[in-house]
Order: C-alpha cells, then sequence, then structure tokens
C-alpha cells in the first residue's frame, strides 16, 4: 500500500535577486514499511524534500499525499496534529528537551498526543528499552553521548505510533560505530513496529544499511533503485 | 485518537508546560536570580514606598482630625466666616445630639480673642474655652503636654476672694512670653455684654505646637472660666465629633445635618448668626484633603514607574531566553507543538519569573514596610517641633503603615506589568515558522 505519494513537486526559493530551484518536479511514492534512504550530495534537496513530506515546508508546486492525506492542503493547525499523530521526526543533532529526561523526553510527545499516564510511561519505558537506553531513562540530554541522544530521539518518534519516521541525516553528528548501531535500531524497529522509516544521508555506511535508495542531485531524482524486497521480508 | 481529542490545554499537558517552564528558569540560574531581584527589589520598593505614603497620610488624618478638630464639626456660619462671638448654638442641642448619637463623642467650644499679659511683656491670643472631659474624648489637644499638667479647674482664690482658673498655652506663646508653669496670666477680652472682661489666671501646662495659630496664639480654659470671663451664657459656638467608624463619615454628617434641622424647626435661631453648617474634617483642612488625593496618585504613579523599570529585566531575559531557544521551539512545532501551547509554554516561564518575584518581593517590602510603622524615619534633629502643612503642625518623626490591600494590588501589578513586558518575546517564538527556527 502506497503511504507516501509526491505528486510533480518543486520547490523554488528566491535568494535576492537569484531564483534557486530546490526540487523540480519530483514525482515519488513510498509504500508502507519501507526503509528508504534520500541521498546525494550537500545541496541536492534531501532535507528540503523530507521538510515538504513531513509539512515542515510547503511546495511552490505539485501535492503531497500521506496515507491518503493532501498535506498541501491542510492548515498551520491541522498541520500540527498531522505530525503529531502521523509522523515522527529524527534531526541530525539538538533533538531533544534539555530540561527533560530522557524518559520525559519520550513521553512529551504522548503527552502533547493526550494519551493517559499510564500508557504514556509504559510506552516510553518500552521504546527506550528497545533503543539499548533502558538504565539510564532518568538522565537528562546533556548527561547522555550523541549517539545515546539519536536513540532517544528514535524512541521518540515510535512512541508517539507514526505511520512514517523522517530522520534527517541522523548519523551527521555520530562516530561510526554509534552510526552504525543506530542504523542497527531503526532497521530493526522498522521491521518489529511495521513502521516506514524515510532519511536522508550522504553517509556511504548508511546507504549499505538502506532497502531502497532514492539518489537526488540538482533537486531532482537520479536514481531510484529497490535493494531489498521489503515485502519479502 | 483524533486529532479534534488534543484542542484542549488542560491536565497533564498544562502540568508539563509548567514543568518545563520551572526548570527553563534554572538553565540559567544567574540570569533567572538577576531578573529575581530586580523584579522583587522593585516591588519591595513599591510596597515600601506605599507604606510610607499611607502612614503620611495616616498621620495626616490623624493630625487634622484627632489631634484639634475631629472628624465633622458644627457651626453657625458668621462664627465660621468671621468669628462672630454671638452666632452660638443652643447648650439643650449638646444634649440633644448627644441623646440621639450615643455613638458619637462631642465637645463644646467657645472662642473669644484677647490680651494676654504678664508682668514683662503682653501679646493677642486666642482664647479657646472646652470642656475638658469631652474634650478628651474627641480631642488629643489636652494630652499634648510639652510641660506642666493640664488643669483647667479652679486653682486658688485671690485675696479678694476671686477664683483663679488654670489655663493650657500654646509653645510658641510660651515662649514668646516667657511663660512656664505657674506663671500667672492676664486675659484683657471684650466680653459679649460689652464690658472690659479680664481676669487673673495660672499657665498649668505649656501643649505641643499643633496647629500653627494655636501655637502661636493659643490658650486653653475651661468653659465655666470663659463664662466668668466674657459673661456669654447662651450657647457654644464650635462642636467637634469624633466618630469610631471614618467609614460612617458622610452618613453621620447627613444624619447630623437632618438632626440639627429638626432642632432648628423646634428652637428657631436667631438671623444674624446664619444658618446651621455641619463639616467634615476635609470640608475643614482642604490642603490635607488634596493632599492625601495628591499621595495616593504618586503612590500609584511611582509604583508603576518601579515596576515598568524592574519589567524591562523580564524584557530582556525573556527575549534572551527565547533567542536561545529558537531551534528548540522549531523542533518543538516539527514533533507537534501547537503555537499557542508553545505561547503558554513561555508565558508559564515569565509567570514562575514574576510569581517568585512577588513572592519575595512581597515579604521583603512588607519586612520594610513593618519596619517603618515600628521605627519610622526620625528628622527631630532637623525640625525639632514638627513641620507645618496646611496650618497643621506634624511630628518629625515619618512613620510606615503597611496596608495589606497594597502588598497585594502591587503585587498583582508587578506579575501583570511583568507578564505584559514577556508578551513580546512569546509573541517572537510563535511567530517562527518550524522550518526557520531550526535552521
Amino acid at each position: 500500500m502506497t503511504l507516501v505519494r509526491l505528486e510533480h513537486i518543486s520547490k523554488t526559493f528566491r535568494q535576492g535577486d537569484i531564483e534557486v530551484h530546490a526540487l523540480t518536479d519530483i514525482n515519488l511514492q513510498v509504500e508502507e514499511g519501507e526503509f528508504a534512504a534520500l541521498v546525494g550530495p550537500s545541496g541536492s534537496g534531501k532535507t528540503t524534500l523530507l521538510n515538504i513530506i513531513g509539512g515542515l515546508d510547503s511546495p511552490t508546486d505539485g501535492r503531497v499525499h500521506l496515507n491518503g492525506t493532501d498535506v498541501t492542503a491542510l492548515n498551520e493547525s491541522q498541520l500540527s496534529d498531522f505530525r503529531l499523530f502521523q509522523l515522527g521526526f529524527v534531526f541530525q543533532a539538538y533533538n531533544l528537551v534539555p530540561v527533560l529526561s530522557a524518559l520525559e523526553n519520550v513521553e512529551l510527545i504522548m503527552v502533547l498526543q493526550g494519551r493517559p499516564e499510564s500508557e504514556r510511561r509504559e510506552r516510553a519505558r518500552h521504546y527506550l528499552d528497545l533503543v539499548g537506553l533502558g538504565k539510564v531513562m532518568e538522565r537528562r540530554p546533556s548527561a547522555l553521548s550523541g549517539g545515546q541522544q539519536q536513540r532517544v530521539a528514535v524512541a521518540r518518534a515510535l512512541a508517539s505510533g507514526p505511520r512514517l519516521v523522517l530522520a534527517d541525516e541522523p548519523t551527521a553528528n555520530l562516530d561510526s560505530d554509534n552510526a552504525t548501531a543506530l542504523l542497527d535500531i531503526m532497521h530493526k524497529l522498522s521491521h518489529e513496529e511495521k513502521t516506514t522509516f524515510l532519511f536522508s544521508t550522504h553517509d556511504p555506511r548508511v546507504m549499505e544499511r538502506a532497502e531502497r535508495i532514492i539518489q537526488l542531485r540538482d533537486g531532482k531524482i537520479e536514481h531510484d533503485k529497490v535493494i531489498a524486497d521489503v515485502q519479502a521480508q | 485518537m483524533s486529532p479534534s481529542s488534543v484542542q484542549d490545554l488542560s491536565g497533564s499537558r498544562l502540568r508539563i508546560f509548567l514543568f518545563m517552564a520551572w526548570r527553563n528558569l534554572w538553565r540559567y540560574p544567574v540570569r533567572s536570580l538577576l531578573t529575581v531581584c530586580a523584579l522583587s527589589g522593585g516591588l519591595a520598593m513599591v510596597i515600601f514606598n506605599a507604606s510610607l505614603m499611607t502612614g503620611m497620610t495616616r498621620q495626616m488624618v490623624v493630625y487634622a482630625t484627632e489631634v484639634s478638630t475631629g472628624h465633622i464639626q458644627v457651626h453657625r456660619q458668621a462664627f465660621a466666616d468671621d468669628q462672630d462671638l454671638y452666632a452660638t448654638l443652643p447648650w439643650p442641642w449638646l444634649e440633644a445630639i448627644e441623646a440621639d448619637f450615643p455613638q458619637l463623642h462631642v465637645a463644646p467650644r467657645l472662642y473669644a480673642a484677647g490680651l494676654a499679659s504678664t508682668t514683662e511683656t503682653s501679646t493677642g491670643v486666642m482664647i479657646r474655652a472646652v470642656d475638658a472631659e469631652r474634650e478628651r474624648a474627641v480631642t488629643r489637644m489636652l494630652g499634648q503636654v510639652r510641660q506642666g499638667e493640664v488643669a483647667l479647674g479652679v486653682i486658688d482664690e485671690t485675696e479678694q476672694g476671686i477664683a483663679r482658673y488654670g489655663v493650657a498655652v500654646g509653645a510658641q506663646l510660651a515662649r514668646n512670653m516667657r511663660l512656664a508653669p505657674g506663671d500667672e496670666l492676664v486675659l484683657v477680652t471684650q466680653a459679649a455684654d460689652g464690658s472690659i472682661g479680664n481676669a487673673l489666671f495660672v499657665v498649668t501646662a505649656v501643649l505641643n505646637p499643633m496647629e500653627l495659630n494655636f501655637d502661636r496664639m493659643g490658650v486653653v480654659m475651661s468653659l465655666e472660666a470663659y463664662r466668668q470671663l466674657m459673661f456669654l451664657e447662651e450657647g457654644f459656638h464650635e462642636l467637634a465629633i469624633l466618630l469610631d467608624d471614618l467609614d460612617q463619615l458622610e452618613a453621620i454628617q447627613m444624619a447630623l445635618q437632618d438632626k440639627l434641622a429638626l432642632l432648628e424647626q423646634q428652637t428657631p435661631l436667631d438671623e444674624w448668626g446664619g444658618p446651621v453648617q455641619v463639616r467634615n474634617w476635609k470640608e475643614l483642612n482642604p490642603a490635607v484633603s488634596e493632599m492625601l488625593a495628591v499621595s495616593n496618585s504618586m503612590t500609584l504613579i511611582i509604583g508603576l514607574i518601579i515596576v515598568a523599570l524592574a519589567s524591562l529585566g523580564m524584557l530582556n531575559t525573556m527575549l534572551m531566553a527565547v533567542h536561545e531557544r529558537t531551534r528548540e521551539f522549531g523542533i518543538l512545532m516539527a514533533i507537534g507543538m501547537k503555537k499557542h501551547w508553545l505561547l503558554v509554554m513561555v508565558l508559564l516561564e515569565a509567570l514562575c519569573l514574576s510569581l517568585l518575584s512577588a513572592v519575595i518581593g512581597a515579604l521583603l517590602g512588607s519586612w520594610l514596610g513593618l519596619r517603618m510603622e515600628d521605627t519610622g524615619i526620625d528628622f527631630s534633629d532637623m525640625m525639632p517641633d514638627g513641620y507645618d502643612w496646611g496650618g497643621i503642625i506634624f511630628e518629625p518623626v515619618m512613620k510606615g503603615w503597611l496596608e495589606p490591600s497594597h502588598v497585594l494590588y502591587a503585587s498583582l501589578m508587578m506579575i501583570v506589568v511583568a507578564l505584559l513586558a514577556s508578551l513580546i518575546p512569546s509573541w517572537r517564538s510563535i511567530r517562527l515558522k518550524p522550518v526557520e527556527a531550526m535552521r
């Protein structure tokens, strides 16, 4: 089943008098359960595309359909709700609220969703256990390593029960071991939780883990290659 | 779970925003503490100033009423305008008023101008005759003794068998005439029957300064001594009245007017004395009354200025806090935090800061106010005889008065102004788009 469908997405920025075409006529479908990577050099449009899919930015042209909803037609408040209930986000860095512990960070999104306290607490512990942070969940972000912080971000993204997790260069600030470990966790959870992951990277180690690689260059899709058949697994 | 269920902002959501706001305050403890110091210091100054002003105005009211004037006075028009000796109120009216208004303290007074002489000097004086017992219930005049002891009755008799009455005199008059308790004083005046009245008196007390004129010219004697000197039997010139509950001032004033109108119907008065006037202390001392109104406005204006200045600290702190956390706000909005929730979170942070400051400021200000109430500021080195305002002489010790309602209103004012100051940074935080904020 198609989860994400992009139709003729273009994005143009103005920088002074110059028009910059960040994305040009992107057409893309992402199926439910995929573990897909947007790859390409810096400036190829990966982050812009993820932002548009996540409703954080709007396209100049084209439509984004996610789980049957036309994201581009939603107003600001509807977009907030949409992100809160349908999407999970993992950013490159500084993902977490510094004044909350790992457990509270994961719980926060469920508080916003209005879930009951017992359910929040249980789910937060469960996902922190899944990302291997069961013993440090009371620590604040400043007392966690970069890799641990990104794992908390993954736990937070999944705990909200999203249809799609968008991760923008989640391993960019991590060393090799931590990057590999994080990818393993994301990959594992993608299958266990039946959650679709779409992440951007230009890190070859990350690309190796992806089941589908969508190559962007100068705002256009250059290649779109399925490496493993998700449905078969 | 439907998205519509997230519209409310109650319960756990508000709790976690409050929790985050409180913790955010202590991310930069020095900055927060400096803001708390500025706000609470400002509030303490406002409360201190208010207590000083309230103390001053209370002192003014007390001096304008309890020392000599009373809360209400009754006169005939001609006496009020020209000190007409014959413009009196009948003595039976005193008992009638006392009978109808048992809750009031009333004191009749008589006045006359005269000449006071000693063996060395003589000067013009203003004679005030009082019923000592009633006067003590209405004013503190007879209690304000600098020297001697007030005794207005018969002290002794002359060799010719004429009674010598005691009198109390104003401090400046005593100084000018070099009078001290025990000294003799001759008073000469034109009596009510047109004859020259004169008598020998004994100074029993020198009174502290109360009213400028009285201090320079005042001689207090008994009603009996006055009658003998002035041959005036018909009535009294002034009725000074003290209320236990000042809130009843206007009501009592009106009730007295009604009662006096009724008495006038029953016992018509002569025409030349004019109508009966019932005036309250504000009408009798307009300068003090105006000063009270001005000081209340001044307290409010000074309070607002101090609080507004202190709130600039809040504005700066919140601007910094929002600026530093732009990316964090962007992430929160990205994961689904609505803008109005973010606004609430930032405002809660400002609220925590201002509530904390309000508690500390209110405690500090109250302590200062109570200290002022207790000890006051003593200017007696500079002004040993006190200072004069609108003809009334005030003690040289300025005392504060802590009014709990002032503490409450000043604290609320500080919280509201600080929250208003934090609206600008809060508004900035929600004008951001998530993708811009995260850049």
